[in-house]
């Protein structure tokens, strides 16, 4: 059949070509595409193409118990899980106007904050591969391994963990937990030397990265921009201390920012929150000791659950920026419509159409990575 | 720089007719609004106010009332506050006009609620599919689909009769009662 | 050039036939050997289990020591990783790129969604059983397989391929009519991928009773010649994507 049927595809008379980039190219994040029109090898036009990953989750939500659907939403953004179901079970609490304890506070502080750091060594392993360095790659990602290790010893699991629950956090804390946390802040700390010398001040990346995907203030607020990514514009903006939830209004920490909005100033934005987190981290293992009591408040059998008639919108900080859950109840043991806006909604889509156009193809992953965009929350 | 929503805001409320503002706590106000004083109460807040974030819109389907809500979650760097700002709409025909021009973000989340509800906006730079370019079925997200009757109509399911279970079953035991009857039983 | 069906490749469906050189054996098993030490698997994340990948290939747990590699495109490499659920728009990029790809090949499917739909039981979007669609050898089963189970189905693929029961390419062609016909079921009678699965089928000598039948004579009769892809951007329009078949 194949003879017969094959045509050459003719090109135009010109130096403009459209490509595929994506799903399955090693330059994308995740399973993402993108089409892009090229003139010689800038890109002149993208457009985002997602769906490869949808999983219709606000659908299925409706469909489970409040309870269940805590194993259902870590799935929403894999690299960084706990973000998720920290705001989904803040908003069931606000729901059920419920009181957390002030440990169970103080734990997912210190949950999001690990989960935090895992993410951006991550995304710099990602973002150094699309730059041709992958010993970087290698070491973000046997770094981040220490956290998830202590995940694993926490909570039973590497990636997602389904340990917050609406009302408190599933159990505390093991016996000298903190200590061994506390050292995996060390040597993360002490690696980050490393880490500068390997990648934030390596020439080729510096080269590569600045003045690639620029944006100005201005324009980041237009589009909707959150996070690291508006930061990196000069906007000291972070949900965790203009919003403040849970106990973040008791600790200290500084939101770095960067004046020039490109690549680099994004992945110079998160190479300091990194140093942020492990401060944040080391006040909450000072803390917790002098913090008693229970880690979760008592909630009604969880399989007969109906949580009161209301809406509500909760926010959070993630590590790619803004995380909304907007949530309705009808008075029944399953959520009447549960929306989930991750930041990288606005970052993999629009942002990046516009970001791509003027750059070379070759950076055209780079910018999706320093937009530390993530397709599954895009497609949810 | 102002930790709560400025009193102001209120008297420049009272302009338009028909809205009723509710104080969640300091930081959150719900704003009911007829769905024709929607732009109008928008470009207000955007522009004297300062609410430059829209942070999102969700499309929430009342069957029973034959109606969609639609909820626009605004944020001002400023005042350091989230407005959200609730209209209706009539579920047929579902049209609706869109925001993009005050809020470019509007973008996406017109587009999404366009497939998922099959609310059209008016004026919205593109309506055609993002995520379901795929999908021939009605939206999904509407009360009146029924995933799961659909999912069981399409796809086979993989039967695990492991030789143990079976042993149990023979003598009485095992899973006596199939998830689909003990969901049936739910009201 | 030489007419691709011209140039002999030795392949292991000769094995089942009588051999007459005494070393035919040995050859064969050397062959294996060869291949079950160097694997190239295909860098396409279709979903969440790609997570537990890169702490599997890089320094920690390492699989390269094992042989086995990412590979950037189909057609260079052997295994076609399914890591998670696959939605039904992903599933037709997975089978055009397990067409595309070289015989010798193997399918792995990670996580439980690749079993039976896993959590996604009852999702519109995700496709349930990956074996209705493309031969699995292997399934690695958890939510998600942590590093260790990943290389520990790697080392089961790599003892599969050596005592040469991981075949499920064989059973792509023989019963290629089923699997189309699922396929057919999931995205509709106009479905149809660039390659001739029946016509390579013939090459490899595997064509059997199950290679053709009534949904191969669906496909012939709603095939239509390959035309160059509408373009994405109409200033104003909308991105139709018509032709999915070139991707």
């Amino acid at each position: 059949m194949r003879p017969e049927n094959y045509q050459a595809i003719s090109h135009p008379p010109s130096n403009e070509y459209e490509l595929n980039f994506g799903p399955n190219h090693p330059g994308i994040e995740g399973n993402y595409a993108l089409k892009v029109k090229l003139h010689g090898d800038v890109v002149v036009a993208a457009r985002a193409d997602g769906g490869y990953l949808h999983r219709g989750f606000e659908k299925l939500m409706e469909g489970r118990l409040w309870i269940q659907n805590i194993a259902l939403v870590p799935r929403i953004c894999v690299p960084d899980p706990v973000p998720m179901e920290v705001c989904y079970s803040m908003a069931v609490e606000a729901l059920n106007d419920m009181e957390v304890p002030e440990r169970a506070q103080w734990l997912r502080v210190l949950q999001l904050e690990l989960s935090r750091i895992a993410a951006h060594l991550f995304t710099f392993g990602g973002h150094a591969a699309t730059t041709g360095m992958y010993t970087t790659m290698y070491w973000g990602v046997a770094d981040r391994d220490q956290i998830l290790d202590l995940f694993e010893e926490w909570t039973g699991g590497r990636v997602y963990h389904i340990y917050n629950i609406p009302g408190g956090v599933r159990r505390d804390i093991p016996a000298g937990f903190l200590d061994r946390v506390s050292h995996t802040m060390d040597y993360i700390e002490s690696r980050l030397p490393d880490y500068d010398n390997l990648f934030f001040t390596n020439q080729v990346f510096v080269d590569r990265a600045r003045d690639t995907g620029p944006m100005n203030q201005q324009q980041a607020l237009e589009w909707g921009v959150t996070g690291p990514n508006l930061r990196a514009t000069g906007l000291a903006f972070d949900v965790r201390r203009d919003d403040p939830y849970l106990v973040y209004d008791q600790i200290d920490f500084d939101i770095p920012t960067e004046a020039p909005g490109d690549a680099w100033a994004r992945t110079l934005v998160r190479r300091q929150e990194l140093k942020q987190s492990i401060h944040i981290v080391r006040q909450v293992v000072e803390k917790l000791p002098s913090v008693s009591g229970p880690v979760r408040t008592q909630i009604p059998n969880p399989l007969a659950w109906n949580v009161p008639a209301g809406e509500t919108y909760t926010r959070v900080e993630s590590s790619k920026g803004e995380l909304g859950y907007y949530v309705v109840s009808d008075g029944g043991d399953k959520p009447y419509r549960v929306h989930i806006r991750g930041p990288s909604s606005m970052h993999a889509v629009q942002v990046l159409e516009q970001l791509a156009v003027g750059a070379r193809l070759e950076d055209v992953a780079q910018i999706m990575f320093s937009l530390d965009a993530c397709p599954p929350e895009v497609d949810r | 720089m102002s930790k709560t929503v400025t009193p102001w805001l209120d008297n420049l409320l009272q302009e338009i007719e028909g809205i009723e503002i509710r104080r969640k706590d300091s930081r959150r106000v719900r704003i009911d609004i007829a769905a024709d004083s929607l732009p109008t109460l928008l470009e207000l807040l955007r522009g004297r106010a300062g609410y430059v974030h829209l942070s999102a819109i969700t499309c929430v389907d009342w069957i029973d009332e034959s109606q969609f809500e639609l909820v626009y979650q605004l944020w001002s760097y400023e005042s350091q506050s989230l407005v959200s700002a609730h209209i209706r709409i009539a579920r047929d025909p579902g049209v609706y006009v869109s925001v993009f021009d005050l809020y470019q973000p509007a973008a996406f989340f017109e587009r999404d609620i366009h497939e998922m509800f099959g609310v059209y906006f008016e004026g919205s730079p593109d309506m055609s599919k993002f995520i379901l370019t795929e999908w021939n079925g009605p939206p999904p997200m509407r009360k009146e689909f029924d995933a799961e009757a659909w999912v069981n109509e399409t796809f086979e399911r993989k039967e695990y009769q492991p030789d143990w279970l079976k042993e149990i079953t023979e003598q009485g035991g095992g899973i006596v009662k199939s998830p689909e009857e003990a969901r049936q039983k739910k009201p | 050039m030489k007419n691709m069906k011209e140039i002999d490749i030795p392949i292991e469906a000769s094995v089942e036939q009588s051999r007459t050189n005494p070393l035919a054996r040995v050859f064969d098993e050397l062959v294996r050997f060869c291949r079950s030490r160097s694997m190239f698997m295909l860098h396409y994340c279709t979903g969440c289990g790609a997570i537990e990948l890169p702490p599997a290939m890089t320094s920690r747990f390492d699989m390269e020591r094992l042989g086995i590699q990412p590979m950037v495109t189909p057609r260079q490499a052997d295994i076609l990783l399914i890591t998670g659920y696959v939605s039904i728009k992903t599933l037709k990029r997975v089978i055009l790129t397990y067409e595309q790809m070289g015989s010798p090949k193997y399918v792995i499917g990670i996580c439980s969604c690749t079993v039976n739909g896993g959590m996604y039981w009852q999702s519109y979007a995700t496709a349930k059983q990956l074996d209705q669609y493309l031969p699995v050898d292997l399934y690695i089963a958890g939510c998600m397989p942590r590093p260790e189970a990943v290389l520990e189905g790697m080392r089961k693929l790599m003892d599969r391929i050596r005592s040469g029961e991981a075949d499920g390419w064989k059973d792509y062609y023989r019963r290629y009519d089923w699997y189309l016909g699922n396929q057919q079921h999931l995205f509709g009678d106009d479905w149809q991928t660039p390659a001739d699965v029946i016509g390579e089928a013939s090459h490899y000598d595997l064509a059997g009773s199950g290679t053709e039948g009534e949904h191969t004579h669906l496909l012939q009769q709603c095939q239509k010649p390959l035309e160059p892809q509408q373009t994405f951007f109409q200033i104003g329009g909308s991105l139709e994507v018509k032709g999915e078949s070139h991707e």
